[in-house]
């Protein structure tokens, strides 16, 4: 059977676990409900997050830097108190705790992998202060409570949620004969549409340009999209939950690749769920989703063959998540033995912890914050760690999220990074660890493996298998 | 680095992940000047960074007009956040080509970076970058100032990247011994071989991992006589959609930081800056009209700017199209008068010492682009 299968889907199989006996069966059976977190430690809600960011940007905005207009030092000592306060340098750390621990210990380590695909796919790029409290939150309250549902749920989910419409500019959007766009204009001001989000809402996250929309398609959507915003309040400035406005609306009806659209009942806003709802049933969003899944779970250029199954999941269940997931997890399976994917240094390192044992991530007690100090050296690791792997997960650059396929990932600077956290996780692999077992669980040519490490103290032998062409590939 | 003659003997027994004697002797006998690419990342506007004299402009954008500009001549001006460009502009070591872009006008950033390294026409159609063709057909290897290895530099003669971390790495048998795991030939066997042959100097643990301070490195690998010819950095954030802001907003604080890499270059490299030319590229300009949150949109035609010992004379370059709303591309873009990659295959003839059609052949298919080297630089 084809061990890496449970690389390939999951993160391989710990010292303390058994080969499950019907791989595909085992992998199916992890996608049909939404797994608790395990993190035993504190995990804030989504709302109270966006509070304590609010606090951050108005705290300096509006109050510190008018106090101290006139002492940069001042200013600057202030700003790194309210640092502490807010926990400005900690959040990113728990969130990277809570995603860490879900992926090696919530018994679903598949439901585990297929959210991080999906968080990357909604990719909320490093941007103002997004990372260090509000992206970790998106990932699971956003993500992960819709990946049992509808596709289009999750599309509408994303697409409205604090995080997309901040991190793609849509509250700046005004539609130019919408009320706003006519005071402003009465005021000499500028009121037009930021495409932004529109453009990504149709490139990035259903149809791809290969369903050949247009410019004013783009403009059409954005007219639509207008409205969908965080209202601005004097003391929590940007940082309030989504609330559709219709004055920014832009108002009538629009024609996004050749269906208008009307407004229903009472609001506009329902304008936007019906483009959703088309777009995820386009052949394209599924083609291109399909190409996605195949692309990050079996190699980097899927073929139409592995494709197929899986656009034909979606249709057999107007894109039912679960089922469409199964399939891919049968492609991935069939696939298993003749692919091989570079796998990128995230999912490498947890690959890596599941196998040792190592402690990682730092524990709720080593995580517990007092808000007052800077946080300690082991609170800052999964930060640190991740950003030296080349992959920190709430800081992608573009909207496009993380690349997929290997030569992205495969420079000397990022193999140096692997050899350098080989030896370091190495060293503290669990003491008992046996590596013969590791090897025989986790590997297809287990001899082959166990001769490159043979002679070799437990020390070296982390150093020499986890680099290794053998892991770095699954 | 590898190109240096002590990292040759060494990996002598494994010829063909270092590069053929071939390369060694064209590298050795070719004076050695300097390219330096810096990816702006996000959509450089032209108009912010060498805005224009027209009133046009200062209409179209009320709220972003940058105060406090440089002026260069009667018709344009700089920003001022460009501080050490306008220096060398005053020692004839710095210009701009203007109303310029590669050939793109869809305007989704990730098919336009896509783009501007590949050198093409179909996005994600190139799995090489136009700079990594043109080394190769020269030769010539290079030097990436980045995590990951750019897509700019692909299809080189193993390309190298450096970004220090305060990681340690294995001892040098037991990374031996990993390397042997990897098969010959591979990619990721030729990355190994660069991480075993690399000098002393780039293992060390550095914290410090700015711009600038990766410009430093870069500065002093490129001064070295048998140093690494080429060097690429990636600058991301000049898409503002908000705040763009007029000499301290976002862009003005990008801008700056191009040109705390160019002033990092010019000091640390001594006389080696006089053989270097540094290039610009991104991958569209910004829409002429600024949009509801004080910033811009997804545009098309901008500017490339050059500065270094190689720049030709301190010019404005361009067959400037105006803004007059005729004129725009798509009634909203400063448009495009020449082809962007016409500078960059000169830019490239010019460093590596070959003919303009050569690079041409090789680098970008032999397209129609016009021969630029003479008129911007020093052949």
């Amino acid at each position: 059977m084809s061990k890496s299968y449970f690389r390939k889907v999951a993160f391989g199989i710990g010292p303390d676990e058994k080969l499950p006996n019907n791989a595909v069966s085992w992998a199916k059976n992890q996608v049909d409900a939404v797994p608790d977190l395990t993190w035993q430690g504190e995990i804030p809600s989504g709302k109270d997050l966006l509070t304590r960011y609010s606090k951050w940007v108005y705290q300096d905005r509006k109050v510190l830097r008018e106090k101290h207009k006139k002492d940069r030092k001042a200013y600057r000592a202030a700003k790194d108190q309210l640092r502490l306060e807010v926990g400005e340098r900690y959040f990113e750390n728990l969130e990277l705790c809570i995603r860490h621990d879900a992926a090696l210990n919530s018994g679903a380590p598949v439901f585990e992998r297929l959210w991080m695909f999906w968080c990357n796919h909604f990719a909320i790029t490093d941007k103002d202060f997004m990372p260090e409290f509000t992206t970790g939150p998106f990932h699971r309250e956003t993500i992960r409570q819709h990946m049992c549902g509808n596709f289009t749920e999750l599309v509408t989910a994303a697409t409205t949620s604090w995080s997309m419409i901040h991190n793609l500019d849509n509250s700046e959007s005004i539609g130019p004969n919408s009320k706003r766009g006519r005071w402003r204009r009465q005021n000499g001001e500028v009121a037009t549409v930021n495409e932004n989000h529109a453009r990504e809402l149709l490139e990035l996250h259903t149809v791809s340009p290969a369903a050949g929309y247009t410019q004013k398609d783009v403009i059409a959507l954005s007219y639509i999209m207008a409205g969908w915003e965080h209202p601005h309040s004097k003391k929590r400035l940007e940082c309030n939950p989504v609330k559709f406005n219709p004055d920014s609306h832009e108002p009538g009806n629009h024609k996004v690749m050749g269906k208008t659209y009307k407004q229903r009942g009472l609001s506009p806003k329902s304008k936007l769920l019906d483009v959703i709802k088309d777009l995820c049933a386009h052949p394209n969003c599924k083609q291109f989703i399909a190409f996605k899944l195949c692309r990050h779970f079996i190699c980097d250029e899927p073929t139409e063959t592995m494709m197929q199954p899986i656009i034909d999941a979606w249709d057999a269940t107007s894109g039912d998540l679960p089922s469409i997931h199964k399939a891919l997890l049968d492609v991935a399976w069939a696939n298993s033995d003749a692919e091989q994917k570079f796998q990128n240094p995230e999912i490498w390192l947890l690959q890596l912890v599941k196998m040792t044992g190592a402690p990682w991530p730092p524990t709720p007690k080593e995580m517990t914050y007092d808000f007052k100090s800077k946080p300690n050296k082991r609170q800052r690791q999964p930060s640190r760690l991740l950003r030296d792997l080349g992959l920190s997960p709430y800081r992608p650059t573009q909207p496009n999220g993380f690349p997929d396929t290997a030569p992205e990932w495969l420079s000397p600077e990022l193999l140096i990074r692997r050899l350098a956290a080989s030896r370091e996780i190495g060293f503290r692999a669990r003491f008992d660890l046996n590596y013969d077992d590791v090897v025989r669980k986790n590997f297809d040519a287990p001899d082959e493996v166990l001769s490159h490490l043979h002679g070799a103290s437990s020390q070296q032998k982390a150093q020499l298998l986890f680099p290794s062409y053998w892991m770095l590939m699954a | 680095m590898t190109l240096n003659r002590r990292t040759f003997l060494a990996g002598a027994g494994s010829l063909t992940l270092l590069g053929s004697p071939l390369i060694s002797a064209r590298a050795s006998q070719l004076k050695k000047r300097n390219l330096v690419v810096v990816m702006l990342r996000g959509g450089m506007d032209g108009l912010t960074a060498v805005p224009p004299k027209d009133k046009l402009l200062q209409s179209a954008r009320p709220d972003i007009i940058v105060k406090g500009t440089i002026s260069l001549n009667s018709d344009f001006a700089l920003h001022p956040k460009l501080e050490t460009f306008y220096e060398l502009w005053k020692a004839n070591q710095a210009a701009i080509f203007h109303a310029t872009n590669i050939p793109y006008v869809n305007r989704s950033h990730f098919e336009g970076q896509d783009l501007m390294e590949s050198g093409g026409h179909t996005p994600y159609g190139e799995s090489t970058g136009w700079l990594g063709r043109g080394m190769e057909a020269a030769e010539l290897q290079g030097l990436s100032v980045s995590l990951p290895m750019p897509l700019l530099l692909r299809g080189g003669i193993n390309p190298d990247n450096y970004f220090p971390t305060r990681m340690r790495l294995p001892d040098q048998a037991l990374m031996q011994r990993v390397a042997a795991t990897y098969p010959e030939g591979s990619s990721l066997n030729d990355a190994m071989q660069r991480v075993l042959h690399r000098p002393m100097s780039m293992m060390q643990r550095v914290d410090d991992r700015d711009a600038l301070s990766l410009a430093g490195t870069a500065a002093e690998e490129l001064a070295k006589e048998d140093g690494p010819r080429v060097a690429v950095f990636d600058l991301n954030g000049f898409d503002t959609h908000a705040a763009q802001g007029g000499e301290d907003g976002e862009h003005g604080e990008m801008l700056s930081k191009f040109d705390g890499i160019v002033r990092i270059l010019r000091n640390r490299m001594g006389n080696e800056f006089n053989n270097t030319l540094v290039v610009s590229l991104t991958e569209f300009g910004r829409k002429l009209e600024q949009n509801g949150g004080y910033g811009t949109e997804h545009g098309y035609g901008t500017a490339v700017l050059m500065a270094g010992g190689l720049v030709k004379s301190a010019k404005v370059h361009a067959d400037w199209p105006g803004l007059a709303s005729r004129s725009l591309y798509d009634g909203q873009d400063l448009n495009a008068t020449i082809d962007a990659r016409s500078i960059y295959c000169a830019a490239m003839a010019a460093c590596f010492d070959v003919d303009f059609r050569y690079i041409r052949k090789h680098a970008f298919w032999d397209e129609t682009l016009s021969d630029v080297t003479e008129s911007l630089f020093r052949v």
